[in-house]
């Protein structure tokens, strides 16, 4: 490829050098110089609302708006001059006589703060301060830059009733300035078109059609409207009086295998409020609802286990940590290999599922080593985990000519995914979606199947070729549809199937995924897995997993066998002396036993309750990393101290196991886990490039009763669902369930 | 179906709403996929039915691949597109500056009472629909009011409604 020449031009008696296809204001960006502008912002398409970019162009008649004048060769641009500063003050003037001006203008500002204070101990603020977002406004700043003390404009108050009936966040449309920045990010950056203007002039506000709230006309609450909102009138309800952050720090989401990447807003010891990173490689800042709003209140949930408990006959009794490890270690001494069980969450990070296995196998001696896959997925388990293993790159679906959608809706999560694939479709790639109710990509999709989960493995086999055997009488409407299809796929080259979490809930799941594995191998397809257990190629890679040893699966050479474990032994239905169980909270369906360790942040919500608890730390207050659904190495970085006495699942696992085993683990912090690891996965955890796994071929016994079928659009950490803690997911749950209907997730 | 056919005249008076669906359709066809479109797509559908009711604008969204929020927005921005039913017959009261003095406001008001119905809406039998008009040109004769294509000027209260009384 050719380097693209670059322009000259001057601004401000500065002659620079740019690249072309810029406009004059990314231009000044570029060079530090200052533009002011409201409506414009990187990563949306220009819109030329607000007029305050204003500049002089020699050979342009009047003042083009720099938002949306490309640059050209040999440009001459002044951005500050007398004539141009009064008209952005006019201007402004204009734009603030529609929004409540006390925050900007008032000369008692400075010396009013300190009478701020209240003794009250929500965050309230007195004063005439009312709006959110005090202090962290766009509009405060531009005004100071722009220097304008005072306006000549009454300021017409358009009296909107807020709107607070929809879930995350509030709504007061008499701050908006109309800058039409939600509308863009909504409908070009997020694909979803839930935001329009509505209305014309003085009566104009933004929000869906008719009078539908948010949750109704299909918004995803991805809260990007309210990142980019440069006012107050879109705000976070649960962080929205609490003012600036002190720090920000980058993290890696564990709640689904994508690992977007979270910028968390920490003050003192509290996650406020959750930012995406817009350039992020991976997932260009396109978070769901669950990273962007359902982390602070988990983390800092009011029902978070404090202190180590022992139980009582009257209840849980409080205990130091001292007491709970020689507790612990007492039970667990001498435990006979196969009467203990050793219970993981696929949503813990890598360091502490490795010493999760380590404990098990060196400490105990015992390959006891399960997770709640093995009661979901049953005797599914083998093929489901071969099926992740050999997942490819999300990327794959930038340059795709067809895409599959199985069991697959990214409203509420996946959205980079999601996102992904609705970007290819409108670019032209055929996209084809299966599923047992509407979906939010039927809307780009050359064709819906919508019909029940016991039909898609005859489906799937007709549409991909892999299997047509006695397939086609099934669905005599479609057969134009299906044949149309199978003709393009034919054609295609590239082609990419997304198996959703909807595939978890089909009843010939194990007939579906050999069906994918045996296209895939025949060439042309990709498979990218939407699962819901976060870190499942971290417990893979780690030997968290019965029969698979720490590392055995990471194909460096691309050449290995595959590897083979064997389940079939396993038994999860047999009576143990101990259970120890990491993150995982379904306790209700775990084997008899005598001693039942409970490890986790939020107390269990199973009518079983466990011998001895043991309060973990979160993933915003210990330092990890996971394995994400492509197989790269992500960052897991503290943000917080722990809450009150919770210690990350490595240290409580490596304490007992120091008491029992001295010499064994002795890791004083995670970095020397992380060197433990590195002896069988060279590199770790600095490993750049995607790690390659390889197959997989587990037998596995279905225990004791039928598996338990998941339901699509639960949200779970660490086995709490979301919706028990975050308030507002519980709007989300009952939308999934009425648009799912009975169908949906049901057999 | 021919273009003509399509960008004809209102038949709404004619057929009852279910039986103008069908025609929808082949207007919805015609711009399939194509969301630049949306505009050309709506005044059709408008032509039709004589207002965008909530479903028409949906089957619109479907078809053209835009969101029904985004049709929303362009129905309520432009002052053609109408989400009510046009009455039978349109009332329009002129309040320009010479009628508004002359009392205009009186007018809208009293026919407004007489109607039972406000500014932009239309009566429950869909044999009236209010609106306002700025200046129509007939100054000389304000207060002044137009039904349909016909003008009245000096419109007084007793008599707005032996004028209204004409149009069945």
């Amino acid at each position: 490829m050719t380097k693209e020449k670059k322009l000259s031009i001057t601004i401000d008696n500065r002659t620079v050098e740019v690249r072309p296809h810029l406009t004059i204001l990314e231009a000044a960006r570029t060079h530090n110089i200052y533009i002011p502008s409201l409506c414009a912002m990187e990563h949306l398409p220009s819109y030329g609302a607000c007029r305050l970019c204003v500049v002089e162009v020699d050979g342009l008649r009047g003042f083009p708006t720099s938002c949306t004048t490309p640059v050209e060769d040999g440009m001459v641009i002044r951005t500050d001059t007398g004539e141009i500063r009064t008209l952005r003050q006019e201007v402004l003037k204009l734009l603030l006589s529609e929004h409540p001006a006390s925050c900007l203008f008032c000369t008692e500002q400075d010396e009013c703060k300190d009478y701020q204070g209240t003794i009250r101990k929500a965050g309230v603020i007195t004063g005439c301060r009312y709006c959110p977002n005090d202090t962290r406004c766009e509009l405060q700043q531009v005004t100071e830059r722009i220097g304008l003390t005072e306006t000549s404009y009454p300021v017409y108050y358009r009296n909107f009733p807020v709107e607070k009936n929809d879930p995350f966040y509030d709504r007061d449309y008499n701050l908006c300035i109309l800058c039409g920045r939600c509308v863009r990010v909504c409908n070009s950056v997020r694909l979803n078109g839930t935001l329009s203007f509505k209305q014309r002039g003085k009566i104009t506000t933004v929000g869906p059609a008719f009078d539908r709230t948010h949750l109704e006309a299909g918004c995803e609450f991805c809260g990007a409207c309210v990142t980019v909102c440069p006012t107050g009138a879109l705000s976070t309800k649960t962080s929205k009086w609490y003012g600036k952050p002190d720090k920000e720090v980058a993290t890696t989401c564990v709640y689904c295998p994508v690992g977007c990447t979270l910028k968390l807003q920490v003050r003192k010891s509290e996650v406020l409020d959750v930012l995406p990173d817009y350039n992020s490689a991976l997932d260009h800042g396109f978070i769901c609802v669950k990273g962007r709003f359902a982390v602070p209140e988990y983390v800092h949930s009011s029902f978070r286990i404090p202190v180590p408990q022992r139980i009582t006959p009257l209840g849980y009794n409080d205990i130091s940590w001292d007491e709970a490890i020689a507790e612990a270690a007492e039970r667990l001494a001498g435990v006979k290999p196969d009467s203990f069980l050793m219970m993981v969450s696929p949503q813990l990070t890598n360091e502490d599922l490795f010493v999760a296995q380590q404990f098990a196998r060196q400490i105990i001696g015992s390959d006891q080593i399960g997770s709640p896959l093995l009661y979901d997925l049953g005797a599914d388990t083998g093929p489901f985990v071969n099926l992740v293993s050999q997942s490819s790159a999300f990327d794959v679906i930038d340059d795709a000519e067809a895409v599959l959608a199985i069991g697959f809706d990214s409203t509420y999560d996946y959205a980079p995914i999601g996102i992904g694939t609705k970007k290819a479709a409108q670019r032209g790639a055929v996209l084809v979606t299966i599923n047992s109710c509407d979906t939010n990509l039927d809307m780009l999709s050359e064709m819906a199947f919508t019909c029940g989960t016991e039909k898609w493995s005859a489906l799937v086999g007709l549409l991909t070729g892999a299997s047509a055997q006695g397939a086609a009488p099934l669905f005599p409407t479609w057969k134009k549809d299906i044949a149309g299809i199978q003709g393009i796929f034919k054609k295609s080259t590239r082609k990419v199937i997304i198996a959703g979490p909807g595939l978890l809930a089909a009843p010939q799941r194990t007939e579906i995924i050999e069906k994918l594995l045996k296209v895939k191998e025949k060439g042309g397809w990709d498979i990218i897995v939407a699962h819901p257990y976060s870190n499942l190629k971290g417990m893979l890679a780690m030997g968290a997993f019965h029969g698979i040893k720490t590392g055995a699966i990471i194909n460096e050479n691309g050449q290995a066998e595959g590897v083979k474990g064997d389940l079939s032994k396993f038994d999860l239905t047999k009576g143990c002396t101990v259970i120890y169980a990491v993150g995982v909270s379904d306790l209700d369906s775990l084997p008899d036993c005598d001693y039942l360790i409970y490890q986790n942040a939020l107390p269990s919500e199973s009518q079983r309750r466990p011998d001895l608890l043991l309060p973990a730390a979160l993933f915003t207050e210990s330092s990890g990393t996971v394995i994400n659904g492509e197989g790269r190495i992500l960052p897991v970085n503290k943000a917080v101290e722990p809450y009150r006495s919770a210690k990350p699942d490595w240290w409580i696992l490596n304490a007992i196991g120091e008491r029992i085993k001295k010499g064994v683990m002795k890791y004083a912090q995670v970095q020397s886990v992380q060197k433990e690891i590195a002896k069988t996965i060279k590199g770790f955890p600095g490993v750049k490039k995607r790690l390659e796994f390889s197959r997989i071929d587990v037998k596995m016994k279905t225990p004791k009763g039928a598996p338990k079928m998941r339901k699509q659009g639960q949200f779970n950490y660490r086995g709490i669902p979301l919706e028990a803690v975050v308030k507002g997911m519980k709007a989300i749950e009952e939308r999934i369930e009425l648009i799912s209907g009975s169908n949906r997730g049901a057999i | 179906m021919s273009d003509t056919d399509t960008n004809h005249e209102c038949v709404c008076a004619q057929l009852s709403e279910e039986e103008l669906y069908p025609r929808l359709e082949l207007i919805i066809e015609e711009h399939r996929n194509k969301p630049h479109e949306l505009i050309m797509a709506l005044h059709k559908a408008q032509n039709l039915f004589g207002y965008l009711p909530r479903k028409v604008q949906q089957m619109v969204a479907e078809g053209l691949k835009v969101s029904l929020n985004e049709i929303y927005g362009v129905i309520t921005f432009y002052s053609f597109f109408s989400t009510v039913p046009k009455g039978r017959h349109s009332v329009k009261v002129c309040l320009g500056t010479a009628c508004y003095v002359r009392g205009g406001q009186q007018t809208l008001e009293k026919v407004g009472k007489e109607l039972g119905a406000k500014v932009g809406d239309t009566t429950e039998d869909r044999r009236y629909s209010l609106d306002v008009v700025r200046c129509i040109g007939a100054c000389g004769l304000a207060p002044a009011m137009l039904v349909d294509d016909d003008v009245y000027g000096r419109v007084k209260s007793t008599k707005i409604m032996e004028i209204l009384d004409q149009y069945k």
